[in-house]
């Protein structure tokens, strides 16, 4: 980009240094993040809880999480400095990870459950924003390709250490260890501390120095945004419910070797996301966001299909690798595309969290919907229901989603 | 048919945790917060009015001497102190196969009517929470012996032989129950 070879040496310096951060902020967030998934419920229970106090404790997460989207999303849009959320993001992550570790006991865990569903709603946004921040909307194809890339190294690593950690040592001290991991989090941060949302030349005169922010009406009413978000639903809920599915029918068919399986499930998308992600932000921005959405959802009937029919271990790992696909895909697209429709209106972050809204309401549905499917119909029919729901997705895609590129020539190096 | 120790039993679906939730998870907080209270062994337990070993009430202000605790505070009468290693908490224990291997959590206690244990619920297998299945096993084929030293309970079973058993579902259509190799199988009826 023109704009960063005219800085002078200083400043390219301390733009690679951010980037750098920025890939390290990726890596250990998303390791942070392991610790905090259904491994609470095993947790809880070594602890003595009930599975209704468990179930209580988990959904008030769910519910927090999804009732901040949208405020998390506003706040971080009025916030320029996007470092200081991010930093008192993960302070949050660190002190419920604390909390649970330390009092396990209901108020404590309940207010460590609110804590994580608030805060994981500012620092998605707020990383994304950096990342828009930092690159440019011609160039953040690129940035998120690599986001997706660190982030994927650090939910693997994240699941092979907080397994070996709950295994070998104890289910405390997964938690003791994910607070740990928020230092390095805070030390990629530093040398994202300096970044400011760039001001116009318009904004600038005006007094509070503030850009002037696009119309919320204007957003909800964007019939893009509206279309991607029930897209991003409709693939979730397609989505989430299948890795536990198959866990469920390795934990049945395979035998001694079932955790080792499922661990190798939740690792080989990893591992493909890793592969993929920078060539699928390449592919995004330069051939255009639908062909990577209908790339990304075309994998989910197929891998639902397979599951139904195939039950071998061996093949239900491999199968997971397609979950690589899907994911570095959307990863990579959800930002994006929320970064064509809302990028600098000072509205970024509201629409990540419209689109973020969307998802998990799409998951906590899907949970539902596979669990009945399941006990009523058998498992073969909840992973045929949950392709038909990615088919659903792929077919509101193809047929209603438009291309979001911006007609830029920057977009073509 | 055996008696869920969860009380609230509408949530207890917990591989659908998440749909649990959305209906109502804040009304649950209080209960959650006031149910709580399985967890710990009482070392002193409230024993029932009727029961022969509870003294007649005293005339007030002549609590017999040997009552008193050693503090000075006052038990009430219907309190009779339990010795430690008496009874232990099984709720959240490691379940350990007979060459020490890891055989899942116990997540819950199916008694019958008159109040036996018939059967632990553990959560088996999975990795970090990801894949577990409920299964029930017969409280006759547990070993609770190594719980106070260890705090762990053991089975004579391995991985292979669980995993086929089908899972538990809670509700009141009674449940398939995995019994140990050579144990005694309990009567079918429960009206002995």
């Amino acid at each position: 980009m023109s704009a960063v070879l005219a800085k002078s040496k200083p400043e390219r310096e301390a733009t690679a240094q951010a980037r750098r951060g920025l890939d390290g902020l990726n890596l250990f967030v998303a390791n942070i993040q392991t610790g905090f998934g259904p491994f609470i419920a095993v947790y809880l229970t070594t602890q003595g809880w009930t599975q209704t106090a468990i179930g209580t404790a988990l959904s008030l997460g769910t519910i927090a999480a999804m009732a901040s989207q949208i405020p998390a999303g506003a706040l971080v849009d009025a916030i320029r400095n996007k470092a200081v959320v991010a930093f008192f993001s993960i302070l949050a992550f660190s002190a419920s990870a604390l909390l649970l570790a330390i009092r396990p006991t209901p108020l404590w865990v309940y207010a460590a459950e609110a804590l994580h569903g608030f805060s994981s709603c500012t620092l998605g946004p707020a990383i994304a924003a950096m990342s828009l921040i930092l690159v440019g909307p011609a160039m953040l194809g690129l940035r998120l390709g690599r986001n997706a890339r660190f982030a994927s190294i650090g939910n693997g690593v994240g699941a092979a250490l907080m397994g070996a950690c709950g295994y070998y040592v104890s289910e405390q001290a997964v938690f003791f260890l994910t607070a740990a991991v928020t230092l390095p989090a805070v030390v990629s941060l530093l040398p994202l501390a300096r970044l400011r949302e760039p001001v116009s030349a318009a904004a600038a005169s005006r007094p509070g120095g503030h850009p002037p922010r696009a119309a919320v009406s204007a957003l909800l009413t964007n019939r893009t945004l509206m279309i991607f978000a029930l897209c991003a639903m409709l693939f979730t809920l397609g989505n989430s419910a299948m890795l536990p599915l198959a866990g469920n029918t390795l934990t049945k068919e395979a035998g001694n070797f079932a955790s080792l399986l499922i661990a190798g499930c939740i690792i080989v998308p990893q591992l493909v996301v890793a592969a993929i992600s920078p060539a699928i932000g390449q592919l995004a921005q330069r051939r255009g966001r639908r062909l990577v959405l209908l790339i990304g959802f075309c994998t989910l009937p197929v891998r639902g299909l397979l599951f139904a029919t195939l039950d071998n271990p061996a093949a239900l790992v491999l199968i997971q690798g397609l979950d690589g696909i899907a994911a570095a895909c959307v990863g990579i697209l959800v930002p994006l595309i929320a970064s064509d429709i809302a990028g600098r209106s000072g509205r970024y972050n509201l629409s990540l969290g419209i689109i973020g809204l969307a998802i998990g309401v799409g998951a906590t549905i899907s949970t539902a919907l596979a669990g009945w499917a399941a006990d009523v119909f058998g498992t073969p029919a909840a992973y045929a229901s949950l392709a038909l729901v990615g088919l659903a997705a792929l077919l509101l895609a193809a047929g209603a989603m438009p291309e979001t590129r911006p007609p830029s020539p920057e977009s073509e190096p | 048919m055996a008696f869920s120790t969860s009380f609230m039993r509408a949530s207890a679906i917990t591989s659908r945790r998440a749909l649990a939730g959305t209906i109502g998870a804040l009304a649950l907080l209080l209960a959650g917060v006031a149910g709580f209270t399985v967890r710990c062994a009482a070392a002193a337990i409230i024993t029932a009015q009727n029961q022969p070993e509870t003294p007649a009430a005293p005339a007030p202000g002549a609590t017999p001497k040997e009552d008193r605790p050693k503090n000075g505070s006052t038990m009430p009468e219907n309190v009779k102190p339990l010795p430690p290693g008496d009874a232990v908490s099984v709720l959240g224990k490691k379940v350990r196969g007979a060459n020490g291997e890891d055989l899942g959590l116990i997540v819950d206690v199916l008694v019958a009517p008159q109040g036996q244990p018939r059967a632990a619920v553990i959560d088996f297998g999975g990795f970090l929470g990801v894949g577990s299945r409920k299964i029930a096993i017969d409280w006759k084929a547990l070993d609770f012996a190594p719980l106070v030293r260890a705090g762990t309970v053991g089975l004579g079973l391995d991985r292979a032989q669980i995993a086929a058993a089908p899972e538990y579902k809670p509700g009141p259509a009674g449940a398939d129950v995995v019994m140990a190799p050579s144990g005694p199988s309990p009567p079918a009826d429960t009206h002995k």
